[in-house]
């Protein structure tokens, strides 16, 4: 259960942005999870909106994007999507798609990224 | 008047902890310290794995260990007359870089030569918490089935050692650890696998030369 400790530092970095820019309110926060980050987004996302509570990020909309599997290969050099089957959690990650080598190194699909906010601030130019 | 603006932030909250991990890592170095991270299911036998190290290696040696809310594990340690830390997560699945770096200043690390962090049992959370140890070790045992490393392919993928444990009885609960052998080094052709009794002592001086290469390679 770790989705809880991560909300909460998703949280914190988006309402420090937020307060840095001045913002009155965020209205979006987008997030990009990898594939093969332990976390589920689901869960990921109702920590978010309670702990949003009473803060800058109460009304925003929590967006999660997720972020692919990438990979190298060690025998033919590929470097790229891994194989996506979502009915399989196994092949993308053992399996290159170019060679069918077993020899692979993940590079990417393990991040928890705080991408964007959209925040809702005074127009000084009014 | 309001105005909607958009904040680039692209901060990546896995970051925190891997910094955290390097900053233990240099805390190792410097006190000349070789730092192993023992994972695995609850059960499958991490605390006697390091209970017979204790006994067996000829170093100076400490011990974190993880748990959720009790001090079982450091209980048992504490016994081999090694410092031990118990770290409580709480609620926490895992142990973090954050909470081994607290724990660091209770162990006499000028005084120590090899760190063993048990992480809390789990086959899943530990797998995105870096601790900063120089090697991982996966502990699992044929009790949990033969089908654990398919099932839980990231952890082995990481893994720099993988114990197959309790194979005096697999057997009696049904498990081939030969096929664990072969699916854990499927997924990492990398990985030294080892099975293991602790209840038997097969296997146990393979896992201390294995942890003595990484530290000559170190």
């Amino acid at each position: 259960m770790h989705e809880l400790s991560m909300a909460d530092a998703i949280v914190k970095t988006a309402i420090d942005v937020a307060e840095k820019n001045d913002a009155q309110e965020i209205t979006e926060v987008t997030i990009e999870v990898g594939k093969l980050a332990m976390l589920n987004p689901e869960q990921l996302k109702f920590m978010i909106e309670v702990l949003s509570e009473d803060t800058l990020l109460e009304k925003a909309e929590v967006v999660i994007n997720e972020i692919p599997i990438e990979i190298k290969c060690r025998s033919c050099n590929f470097e790229g999507l891994a194989i996506s089957d979502d009915s399989d959690h196994y092949v993308p990650i053992v399996t290159c798609p170019e060679c069918e080598g077993r020899d692979i190194e993940i590079t990417k699909g393990r991040e928890c990224n705080v991408k964007t906010i959209k925040i809702e601030k005074e127009d000084e130019d009014a | 008047m309001h105005k909607i603006a958009e904040v680039e932030i692209q901060h990546d909250i896995m970051v925190a902890n891997k910094k955290l991990a390097k900053r233990n890592q240099k805390i190792f170095d410097n006190a000349g310290v070789f730092a192993v991270d023992f994972l695995g299911a609850i059960g499958s036998g991490k605390t006697s794995l390091i209970e017979a190290l204790i006994e067996k290696m000829d170093y100076k040696i400490g011990v974190i260990a993880g748990d959720v809310i009790s001090r079982f594990d450091a209980g048992r340690i504490e016994k081999h007359d090694v410092p031990v830390v118990g770290l409580n997560t709480g609620k926490e699945c895992h142990l973090d870089a954050h909470l081994v770096e607290h724990a660091l200043h209770d162990l006499p690390l000028d005084d120590m030569e090899l760190l063993f962090i048990e992480n809390v049992g789990n086959l899943i959370c530990p797998v995105d918490f870096d601790l900063g140890s120089h090697i991982r070790m996966v502990v699992i045992s044929v009790s949990e089935g033969d089908d654990t490393a398919e099932k839980h392919p990231l952890i082995f993928k990481d893994a720099d050692i993988v114990v197959i444990n309790k194979v005096d009885i697999a057997e009696a609960v049904g498990a081939d650890e030969n096929k664990m052998v072969n699916d854990v080094l499927e997924l990492n052709p990398d990985a030294i696998v080892i099975k293991s009794s602790l209840k038997t002592g097969e296997g146990l001086d393979e896992i201390i030369q294995s942890i003595q290469k990484f530290m000559d390679e170190a």
